[in-house]
């Protein structure tokens, strides 16, 4: 049953066959895919209404999982409760793809105002009895017409199928995406809070170039450090071995003639050593740990530390 | 049907959140550099500075040797002074012991970055210098 308008029309019921379906089309269920109430509640809004439905069908449904509308005429509410996997899972055995699914309606809001039965299978006809929508066998009517859908102006009162309800309810949906969104922000924070700091610190990084007055590149800084450790470690040993030069001990006729440093070399001459008789000093050299090399000429002793 | 599928909303925060916790990862990666770099280099500038300080102070290395060469022990020592452009030269042809161990007490207890010095004794009491030092 297929009828032509801007968006086509369709009645669907598992009994029923159905052609290719290539466009967007609008969903009527048929009242074998939802149950449905009319009760006249204490309650003003359909929005609390809607909080009640699932103890109001407790009683009533087969285990399974079901989602609820509710719309209200004059005092009276008219309750549904379906299960989206059901209605997607004939709708997919019909060959209707749920993208080319426009909207979904219930027999009950679009056709009330049928007159008499209209067959809708070939076992199966639909006919208002007290203002409700019932689903009954052929045999019981004996003259039922076909339903035309294409006179039809459809409702407001559409519903929106969950794919996926089965699986995971909406409560559980709206957590996990509060738990998702509230994580976001919790990376967002921190990768702000994150590049805040990286700013600040290259900025602090720069103040220390300035204020140390440094040159522009690490290399360049690197290269100065490298030169003024080696003057440092150069002069360091000048003084330690210089020291330990002056704090030796020379017998009588023994007599430092001459000290002179150049290029790394720290020279210190004696005069008056024997060759066979200089142990004090080279035993008191070797003692500080200190790499010397030393020469003997005509009683003159000579010193050469490498610093 | 027009309703946006949650599923595909869950999916787009879970994309979102990975992409955050990607950026997050690379901006804790960047973070950890910057503060490794800002270490290295206030090291450095510390090192640098107390060497400079030291070693590159020609103003302050001239005013310290001019204390030491007005001491009332050096008079006697008849030092000459060499300026040059990266340095100075301090000699002496004669000067005795004491004087000696005064200028060189100073000399090496204090920060001059000395590159060649010549002492030779001359007689038991007269010895001569010949210091250089760079700043």
């Amino acid at each position: 049953m297929r009828f032509s308008s801007k968006i086509d029309t369709l009645f669907l019921d598992p009994h029923s066959e159905y052609s290719a379906v290539d466009n967007k089309v609008n969903i009527i269920l048929s009242p074998s895919l939802y149950w449905v109430k009319k009760q006249a509640l204490p309650l003003k809004y359909v929005r609390d209404v809607k909080k009640l439905l699932p103890s109001i069908f407790e009683d009533t449904l087969p285990e399974g999982n079901y989602s609820y509308s509710a719309y209200k005429v004059e005092d009276e509410f008219y309750l549904f409760a379906y299960e989206d996997k059901l209605i997607i899972e004939t709708l997919a055995q019909k060959g209707i793809p749920m993208s080319n699914v426009a909207n979904v309606y219930f027999a009950q809001s679009e056709l009330q105002n049928i007159s008499g039965a209209v067959k809708i299978n070939e076992t199966q006809s639909i006919y208002v009895k007290d203002e409700m929508v019932v689903l009954v066998p052929c045999c019981w009517i004996e003259e039922s017409g076909d339903l035309d859908l294409s006179a039809i102006k459809l409702s407001s009162h559409k519903i929106s199928l969950a794919q996926f309800s089965h699986i995971v309810d909406n409560k559980s949906l709206y957590k996990i995406g509060a738990v998702l969104v509230a994580l976001i922000l919790l990376v967002a924070t921190e990768f702000f809070i994150t590049r805040q700091k990286v700013q600040y610190i290259s900025e602090l990084k720069d103040e220390v170039f300035v204020k140390n007055n440094l040159q522009s590149t690490m290399f360049q800084n690197k290269s100065m450090l490298k030169k003024y450790k080696n003057i440092h470690t150069k002069q360091t040993k000048l003084r330690e071995y210089s020291s330990y030069i002056l704090a030796l001990r020379l017998k009588e006729n023994e007599k430092m003639t001459q000290l002179s440093f150049k290029n790394k070399t720290l020279i210190a001459i004696f005069s008056g050593v024997k060759e066979n008789n200089s142990s004090h000093i080279i035993s008191s050299l070797k003692s500080k740990g200190v790499k010397f090399k030393t020469s003997f000429k005509d009683d003159i002793l000579e010193v050469e530390m490498v610093l | 049907m027009n309703r946006i599928n949650p599923i595909y909303l869950g999916g787009l925060l879970l994309v979102v959140l990975m992409l955050f916790i990607f950026k997050l990862s690379s901006a804790k990666d960047e973070l950890s550099e910057v503060k490794e770099s800002y270490k290295t280099t206030a090291k450095l500038s510390t090192e640098l500075s107390g060497l400079k300080d030291v070693y590159s102070q020609k103003s302050k290395t001239q005013k310290a040797l001019q204390r030491v060469l007005r001491l009332a022990s050096l008079r006697s020592a008849d030092l000459k002074q060499k300026t040059k452009k990266s340095g100075v030269v301090i000699s002496s042809e004669s000067m005795d012991i004491n004087a000696l161990n005064s200028f060189m007490g100073k000399m090496l207890n204090g920060a001059y970055n000395i590159t060649s010095l010549k002492i030779k004794r001359l007689s038991d009491e007269k010895v001569s210098l010949n210091v250089e030092i760079k700043w």
